[in-house]
């Protein structure tokens, strides 16, 4: 309990720097380093397939497609962000993490939940069985994401 | 004793709510993907917690599996586009993209 609480917090902590650091690359290194974190709280909870794709899929692939995305935008001026984040941003946070301890615990009850029961089988079984609608749509999706992005880097024809 | 699904909510929340302020304080369009990276693993957080908690766990796996999935050809397509709107303003500055001329 103690080690899944620090590694929350660090979650927490590695996801507001990723935010508030000005260096894009750094940003993304410890956007990178909360998904690994993510992952490791997902092995802890018995998930091990989640936290397999956490750590490959969102920690590897999103990171590296940041970091290529980063360096293809290099400018020479940088983007000027606003002076108030600096103060405003911890200073909001740390007010919504102490109505969040206050608030959550009397929520706890009108949070709507899938009843608990015994689920029979494995991952695979749950996966493919009871969740075959999912499977297809992730299909579409990926065609998608595909399709979009030849779309948005086709060369241009000599009409346009 | 803290209820471990109380645990879980608190911190998705943060989370959560970390990704919005992202969202409306930062002016770099990565940065504003980077906060909706963050608001993303809240969410996946906050799935995963729940199932854990009401003894859900490979539901909340294969939801959690198919949430990443979409998050991965999402991040592919706007990162193309962010690409394509420093190409036509060479420049990464959300304020710059109130005028919708080409």
């Amino acid at each position: 309990m103690i080690v899944q609480t620090a590694l929350l917090i660090g979650l927490v902590l590695f996801s507001v720097l990723a935010i508030l650091l000005n260096d894009l690359l750094r940003s993304a290194v410890s956007l990178a380093v909360a998904s690994l974190l993510l992952g490791i709280i997902f092995f802890r909870m018995n998930a091990p397939y989640a936290g397999v794709f956490e750590i490959s899929v969102v920690a590897g692939l999103i990171t590296v497609l940041f970091i290529l995305t980063i360096a293809l935008t290099k400018t020479d001026d940088e983007v000027r962000e606003s002076r108030l984040v600096n103060w405003v941003f911890p200073l909001a946070f740390v007010a919504f993490i102490v109505i969040d301890a206050l608030v959550m615990k009397s929520l706890l009850g009108k949070v709507p939940a899938l009843a608990s029961g015994a689920e029979p089988g494995t991952f695979g079984d749950v996966l493919w069985k009871g969740r075959t609608l999912d499977l297809v749509g992730q299909i579409a999706v990926i065609l998608a994401g595909v399709f979009s992005v030849l779309a948005l880097f086709r060369k241009r024809d000599k009409h346009d | 004793m803290i209820n471990t699904w109380y645990l879980y909510l608190f911190f998705a929340a943060a989370l959560v709510f970390a990704g919005l302020l992202g969202l409306l304080a930062k002016r770099n369009l990565i940065k504003l993907f980077i906060a909706i990276e963050v608001i993303s693993k809240g969410v996946s957080l906050l799935l995963l917690g729940t199932g854990f908690a009401k003894g859900n766990i490979l539901t909340a796996q294969a939801l959690v599996v198919t949430f990443i999935v979409v998050e991965v050809s999402l991040v592919a397509t706007a990162l193309a586009l962010i690409i394509n709107v420093y190409r036509h303003t060479k420049c990464l500055d959300i304020r710059k993209l109130t005028k919708l001329k080409g």
